[in-house]
């Protein structure tokens, strides 16, 4: 492991509890009624959750439907000839699709390729970068916009999939730079 | 455009659903009514009398294939048991069995529970040559995506409900923290790193505490304190929006730079999946991560400057 990592290591296990407790210490010693105030604070949590609900469902049920219908295999095949010239292995091209629709989805096709493949194999490390330099992108949406009402989304849908359709290329090449 | 894209994923649903189980009606892939030939053998000696009794299913690779046309098919054996009534014999599979498809799915679609097949004829000793007549299989992907769209909406409810704990806790603790005027230093400290990216947000604005906040936990993995932080960061923008239901500027970059995703650390997920592995792949997943957020952040600048995308106020 190096120095970066084993810092992060420590500042990821550390900040957590440094915050439980440091934030109502510093309010204490800047007079506020910590009790009172966080009980205040917390009572939103119930309504933003209720509130996301609705987008929530819309965004699952939609992007289950898709899953179900076995339309991932045929993009897969209709992407297959495309990504071929610019050197994206078709293996990968799942995980691509997958991504940005469901996080479990995604953990199942990783553990997918590790039966297939092999943990060490190249296929499953692209997979893996991928899922690791990507987020949910609907999923994020529904949440994020949905706790605001935001239901006119603008450029979000369209910047953030154009991030992760280059993080998804990104991450066949510098797999193949660093380990290829 | 995400009208087009949910309203896209339905319609396309339902066409790449009724595309293969029209294929299936044309190939007849189930077999419908079909009987296919296998041998039953049974374990003790048969008794034509006895209402349940083991068995084992045997089908041969020759059989299979040319029941079903599919010349990679192969065969083998099977535990089960017998169960004869007035009506007739069937068989039913023993709990967990693993069948080859296409009868894994007939079995998953016509068995209420249970695996079954009705078998033809009287055994004739030990090793009983006859055939069995599966329950017909129709509309395979209809019924799965009528059944994922009400499962997913299940799934849903309980992944909004779960995050209640913990919005309420980082709501509770982000109020001690605005209340003590912790925020607004780390406003101070940061703003001069953040605000040229959230150029609309006015200066001093407790916005930008939530937004480093929310990049922070996002940096260091910490997905669970992420979303209520990046939620608070979003009501503190919502506060600056002159509209109710349309995203303003600051509140698409947020959101990009969230889906794009800042971290550091991989993901827990990840890292569970991986186990040590995951420490040869920290800089393939810092490096690819970097640079989409760079691409994310250079997306929402220059498609904000569309016509089509352009900020409306009212």
């Amino acid at each position: 492991m190096n120095i970066l990592q084993v810092f992060l290591d420590y500042a990821s296990a550390l900040v957590l509890p440094a915050i439980l407790v440091g934030f109502p210490l510093y309010g204490m010693i800047r007079k506020v009624r910590v009790y009172e105030v966080f009980v205040e604070g917390a009572k939103e949590g119930f309504n933003v959750a209720v509130m996301i609900i609705p987008y929530v469902i819309a965004i699952l049920f939609a992007i289950g439907m898709f899953r179900a219908s076995g339309a991932m295999d045929f993009l897969t095949d209709l992407l297959r000839p495309v990504v071929g010239l610019i050197g994206i292995p078709a293996e990968v091209i799942p995980m691509g699709i997958v991504r940005p629709l469901t996080g479990s989805g995604s953990v199942g096709i990783i553990l997918d390729m590790i039966n297939q493949f092999g943990e060490d194999s190249i296929f499953v490390k692209m997979a893996a970068t991928m899922f690791g330099s990507t987020e949910t992108t609907f999923y994020v949406i529904a949440v994020y916009f949905g706790a605001v009402n935001i239901r006119k989304t603008r450029h979000a849908v369209p910047a953030g999939l154009i991030a992760d359709t280059f993080a998804m290329l990104a991450a066949v090449y510098v797999v193949l730079l660093l380990f290829g | 455009m995400l009208n087009y894209i949910w309203g896209g994923l339905i319609v396309l649903s339902l066409v790449f659903a009724l595309t293969s189980d029209i294929n299936d009606f044309a190939q007849d892939t189930y077999r419908n009514d079909a009987p296919l030939p296998v041998t039953v053998v049974f374990e003790d000696e048969y008794a034509p009398t006895a209402r349940r009794q083991p068995l084992r299913l045997e089908i041969s690779d020759s059989d299979l294939v040319a029941h079903y046309g599919d010349s990679s098919m192969t065969g083998g054996s099977w535990e089960g048991i017998l169960l004869q009534t007035s009506a007739g014999r069937e068989i039913r599979f023993a709990e967990g069995v693993t069948l080859p498809e296409p009868l894994a799915t007939i079995c998953s679609e016509t068995g209420q529970g249970d695996c079954r097949g009705a078998l033809q004829g009287t055994p004739t000793g030990p090793e009983w040559r006859t055939a069995v007549t599966f329950s017909p299989v129709r509309w395979v992907k209809m019924n799965a995506i009528a059944a994922a769209a009400l499962s997913f909406a299940e799934t849903a409810v309980t992944l909004a409900l779960g995050l209640i704990g913990g919005l309420g806790l980082w709501m509770g603790l982000l109020k001690i923290a605005e209340a003590s005027g912790m925020l607004q230093a780390l406003v101070r400290v940061t703003q001069p790193l953040i605000r040229p990216l959230f150029p609309k947000v006015p200066k001093d604005h407790p916005a930008l505490g939530m937004i480093v906040l929310n990049l922070s936990a996002n940096m260091l993995g910490m997905g669970n304190a992420a979303t209520p932080l990046g939620i608070k960061a979003m009501q503190e923008l919502q506060t600056l929006n002159e509209t109710e239901d349309t995203a303003t500027d600051p509140m698409v970059m947020l959101l990009t730079m969230n889906t794009a995703s800042v971290q550091i650390m991989p993901p827990v997920t990840l890292v569970a999946i991986m186990g040590l592995q995951i420490n040869q792949l920290f800089f393939s997943i810092l490096i690819t991560t970097g640079l989409s957020l760079v691409v994310g952040i250079t997306a929402v600048k220059l498609l904000g400057r569309l016509k089509r995308y352009r900020e409306v106020t009212p």
